[in-house]
């Protein structure tokens, strides 16, 4: 019965179609529907069905950032500045390394996790590991993410392990993955997982944690 | 049999006396000769004394004029970051969305930002590399340029709300592929490759690919082949086998293929073109010399039957690789003869 409901909502964000799934909000909350059950019975279900839909196969940048502008547009009209933020489950500290001055493939990673109900804190591009280390422990991150474009930053995804370590944070997971990092494995990296894409990313952290 | 007989050869998939080896080097050539990248990308002089230096020591079949995907951004009037050992990337814009895509002037190759120089390496390289040696030009695609006008978003999002106004974008980024390419081939390149990143399917859809882009490539290469380019050559990153079959049509003579493709889907999806690529990048800086020539009599044997192929890496060779590493590939063709 939901389903029907939340349908105009679901196939508007699968077809990355911003204004209809402003309109379809809309609707829901003038018929008396919580945020929170859009979330979860709307905007969570669109997202699964993009994830099955995303594999390494089908998997492209253009859709996925239609849908992430579409998801916008509904998540701040819920949720307008000032308001109470939705429940999380965990929080992620992401960045793209000092010397890596790219950041689309951050910026999907972002609209992927928060989508599924992940605060995350963006520590932006070109980032020291130091800056990025201590911003996670400072929010209490679950896991701290970087990707990265370029090879030269290796060296630096292998000393962010060790630096949480030091601070007592081994068991934040740290997670690899962009078009020169997913070259290179976990072990190499030293790190908790090397994600081929944002959806492989958002799974591990999803069974791991 | 030189350099440019043997890709002219595998082109047309006729004998050679072995394969052509062509790593691609662009940036290494800098760290090899210990010169800091921002100088070899900003003067064609080190750019060229690099490239000459590189292929006379590893002994490959092409130099490269290949500076970085922002050349022709900078020089429709975008600024650009630019740090000691990086490559460069955009700072600001030439262009936002409001802009009149119409009005748009085509950058003189002989004034605007690098390409003075660009154009100087073409020609110092082909005057100075040894007879017979391929010199490779690179001219950005039509779709990557139009990211690096806009940035990779507000292109994007162009594309779908108005894809009038996008595809009149995309025609004056394909002007500016022709002139440049045009000018290279007069400066000495003897085939200018279109480098197009952004159009794999990893980030449009094949229908966006076929409808918007592969139009205007065919353009390019059209235009450069009456201009004299030896020969059409492609060059998509990433999973690309979606597109593949949409390349005879193009007019693909050459077609790079990324680490993560398969050798023999790209050999079914394209029986009558001539391959190259595709071992991974990032093994040039980790593997060891052994794994390299490994993996590199694995793909001359896949292609020995067919023919049609060049030895390559499936991207570039990252800066920092390590020199032993891209001369066990090229060792391991001419053992092989």
């Amino acid at each position: 019965m939901m389903g029907s409901v939340m349908q105009p909502l679901i196939s508007a964000l699968l077809e990355g179609e911003r204004v209809g799934a402003l309109t379809a909000t809309k609707r829901l909350r003038a018929e008396g529907l919580s945020r929170e059950r859009i979330i979860t019975e709307g905007i969570e279900i669109a997202m699964a069905a993009l994830d099955e839909k995303c594999t390494l196969e089908q998997f492209n940048l253009l859709e996925i950032m239609l849908v992430g502008r579409a998801l916008s547009a509904v998540v701040d009209f819920l949720y307008p500045e000032g308001s109470q933020p939705p429940k999380t489950k965990g929080t992620v500290a992401i960045a793209s390394l000092h010397g890596d001055i790219h950041d689309i493939g951050k910026k999907i990673v972002i609209m992927v996790l928060a989508a599924n109900g992940y605060r995350i804190i963006d520590c932006g591009k070109d980032c020291p590991v130091d800056k990025l280390v201590n911003t996670a422990v400072n929010e209490g991150a679950m896991a701290v993410m970087v990707s990265g474009l370029i090879t030269s930053v290796i060296p630096q995804v292998r000393q962010i392990k060790a630096a949480l370590e030091e601070k007592g944070q081994g068991n934040v997971k740290v997670l690899a993955g962009g078009a020169a990092l997913k070259q290179v494995s976990a072990h190499d990296l030293q790190v908790d997982y090397v994600a081929q894409t944002a959806f492989d990313g958002f799974h591990f952290l999803k069974e791991k944690l | 049999m030189n350099s440019l007989d043997r890709i002219a050869a595998v082109v047309n998939f006729k004998e050679t006396d072995r394969a052509p080896v062509i790593p691609q080097i662009f940036g290494h050539a800098a760290v090899f000769n210990r010169v800091p990248l921002v100088d070899y990308l900003r003067n064609g002089e080190k750019l060229a004394s690099c490239q000459l230096t590189a292929q006379k020591y590893y002994g490959h079949d092409a130099v490269f004029v290949f500076m970085d995907a922002c050349v022709e951004s900078e020089a429709v009037g975008s600024t650009l970051i630019y740090t000691a050992e990086q490559y460069p990337d955009v700072n600001v814009y030439a262009l936002t969305r409001d802009s009149d895509f119409h009005s748009l002037e085509v950058p003189d190759s002989s004034r605007a930002g690098r390409m003075p120089d660009f154009l100087k390496a073409a020609s110092i390289l082909r005057e100075q590399a040894p007879d017979g040696l391929a010199v490779v030009g690179c001219v950005l695609g039509p779709m990557s340029l139009a990211c690096q006008l806009l940035s990779l978003e507000t292109a994007l999002y162009l594309a779908i709300d108005e894809t009038d106004r996008f595809e009149a974008l995309l025609d004056f980024c394909a002007a500016v592929a022709i002139n440049f390419g045009i000018a290279q081939i007069r400066a000495g390149v003897h085939l200018p490759l279109i480098f197009e990143p952004v159009a794999s399917p990893e980030v449009v859809p094949t229908q966006f690919f076929r409808e918007l882009i592969a139009p205007r490539i065919k353009q390019i290469f059209t235009a450069l082949k009456d201009g004299n380019s030896m020969a059409n050559w492609l060059h998509i990153t990433g999973q690309i086998n979606a597109i593949l079959p949409l390349y005879p049509d193009i007019g693909v003579e050459i077609a790079n293929f990324d680490y993560c493709v398969d050798p023999q889907s790209a050999q079914s999806l394209l029986p009558d073109t001539c391959l190259d690529g595709n071992l991974k990048p990032y093994d040039f800086v980790k593997a060891t010399p052994e794994t390299i020539a490994a993996e590199s009599n694995y793909l001359l044997q896949q292609f020995s039957d067919r023919g049609g192929f060049i030895l390559s890496s499936g991207c570039e060779i990252p800066p920092e690789s390590r020199p032993e590493n891209i001369s066990a590939m090229v060792h391991s063709v001419r053992a092989k003869g």
